[in-house]
């Protein structure tokens, strides 16, 4: 009986520290506002307390006199409430498939230069150390292996292999991934490659000596290597970090797409 | 139905479940960005509670499936779930199935066995960098995540084991207490 005790007890903390670890680890820059409703759920009801006292106090209070007619009014509000909220349904799955249209129309436009086959993100890698997508274009859309892919904001990786319906997409943030980059500010090559440790973050190594790199520049492909054309934009400099030797200097890109929400897609194809 | 086909098709549902899991639920349910890995989870349940035989043959089936939906080349998933299988026995014939710690340190073992291999098997044929500190903390929360969730669900995971035990190996329940 005690250790049944024991086990449920068991349980039960080590779901309360799952959830709170998932929570504090998640939280960014919803947590004021995660905070502020924290407040508002402890204040508001005291708030409600003090009103309704007050209200009282000043003989504010209604009397209820027909029990009937505010059930009534009850359910027509009711049954009102049920079609908005399907109403509201209905506008969320419009909406949606407006977003989507409106990414795969501003996808284009931008990249007008190229032929373009849009593509939406079916599967993700279920590994901590590979950032392989899955979608749902295959060689029958035209897809083929090595073919660039874009997001509205900027490169996302290229295609390393294709079934009839699917293609899987290595990403630039994967520890495989080698981009040949140019920072904006100067011609000269560096290297960006995927981390381990964070999915909107990329290293950049192979920095010239002689390269004046700045916070903020913007880092954009080179065209060499075969893969990527040049010029699509890959990130923004987040921090450079200097070695004692100079050649060794390193910087930390953010990424220009957000890979945590990336859903829809662009593949690049030849004109 | 035969007891044997009803087993084999648990351990399937099982895997379905644990699938969607993984790719849909634990991508966004993670600490820092790091999922559980549940199908080492499986796999070593899998060993532990019906034998090595079937713990090798789901776990290279598993490995396969994975490969050949996420991975760049086919095999090396499935023969490190096939180890994994494999030595699920041997922890059973060592250890007690009935010790929560236990089966928390043989998982936290095997998932370092089969990230580490991965890792490795990575560095040798793409050549990427080694980041051993970022490896190690990722490796780390990884296992508590895997160790918080066998806390939680270690009645469901013995009950359905000992029931698989019982309809591949014929043992009775009450014999874990002889």
């Amino acid at each position: 009986m005690k250790n049944g005790k024991t086990s449920v007890i068991g349980v039960l903390i080590a779901t309360v520290i799952l959830i709170v670890i998932i929570v504090v680890s998640n939280w960014g820059n919803e947590k004021m506002s995660f905070i502020q409703n924290g407040v508002s759920l402890i204040t508001i009801p005291i708030q409600n307390a003090f009103a309704f006292v007050k209200d009282k106090i000043n003989n504010n209070d209604q009397e209820i006199s027909d029990i009937d007619s505010l059930k009534n009014e009850n359910k027509e509000l009711r049954d009102e409430n049920t079609k908005l909220k399907e109403a509201e349904r209905e506008l969320e799955v419009l909406k949606s498939e407006n977003n989507t249209l409106k990414d795969y129309l501003n996808l284009k436009n931008k990249y007008a230069d190229y032929s373009t086959i849009p593509a939406y993100i079916v599967e993700r890698t279920y590994s901590n150390y590979d950032k392989i997508v899955i979608i749902n274009v295959g060689s029958k859309d035209g897809i083929d292996i090595n073919m660039p892919v874009i997001s509205e904001s900027g490169l996302v990786g290229h295609v390393i292999s294709v079934t009839e319906n699917s293609a899987k997409v290595q990403t630039i943030i994967d520890t495989a991934s080698t981009v040949s980059s140019t920072i904006s500010t100067a011609d000269e090559s560096i290297l960006v490659k995927g981390t381990i440790s964070n999915n909107e973050q990329l290293k950049a190594s192979s920095i010239p000596a002689n390269a004046t790199v700045l916070q903020g520049d913007a880092v954009v492909t080179s065209g060499l290597g075969g893969i990527y054309p040049k010029g699509i934009l890959i990130g923004t400099i987040k921090e450079i970090v200097n070695t004692k030797n100079q050649t060794d200097r390193y910087a930390n890109i953010q990424t220009a797409t957000n890979f945590n929400t990336l859903q829809t897609v662009l593949v690049l194809t030849a004109k | 139905m035969n007891k044997s086909i009803k087993g084999i098709l648990i351990i399937v549902l099982l895997f379905i479940i644990i699938y969607f899991l993984q790719i849909n639920f634990f991508s966004w349910f993670n600490i820092s960005g790091v999922m559980p890995n549940l199908f080492v989870i499986l796999v070593l349940f899998i060993g532990l509670f019906v034998g090595n035989k079937l713990g090798g043959v789901f776990g290279l089936a598993i490995g396969i499936i994975l490969d050949i939906t996420f991975g760049r080349t086919v095999g090396v998933t499935g023969v490190l779930l096939a180890i994994i299988g494999l030595i699920g026995e041997y922890f059973d014939k060592n250890f007690s199935k009935d010790n929560r710690m236990m089966i928390i340190l043989v998982s936290i073992a095997c998932t370092i066995l089969f990230e580490v291999g991965m890792y490795i098997f990575k560095f040798a044929t793409l050549k990427i960098d080694i980041d051993i500190p970022a490896f190690a903390i990722t490796l780390l929360i990884e296992n508590l995540f895997n160790s918080l969730l066998i806390i939680i669900f270690y009645t469901g995971i013995k009950k359905i084991g000992y029931y698989l035990e019982d309809t591949f190996k014929g043992r009775k329940l009450l014999t874990r207490y002889f």
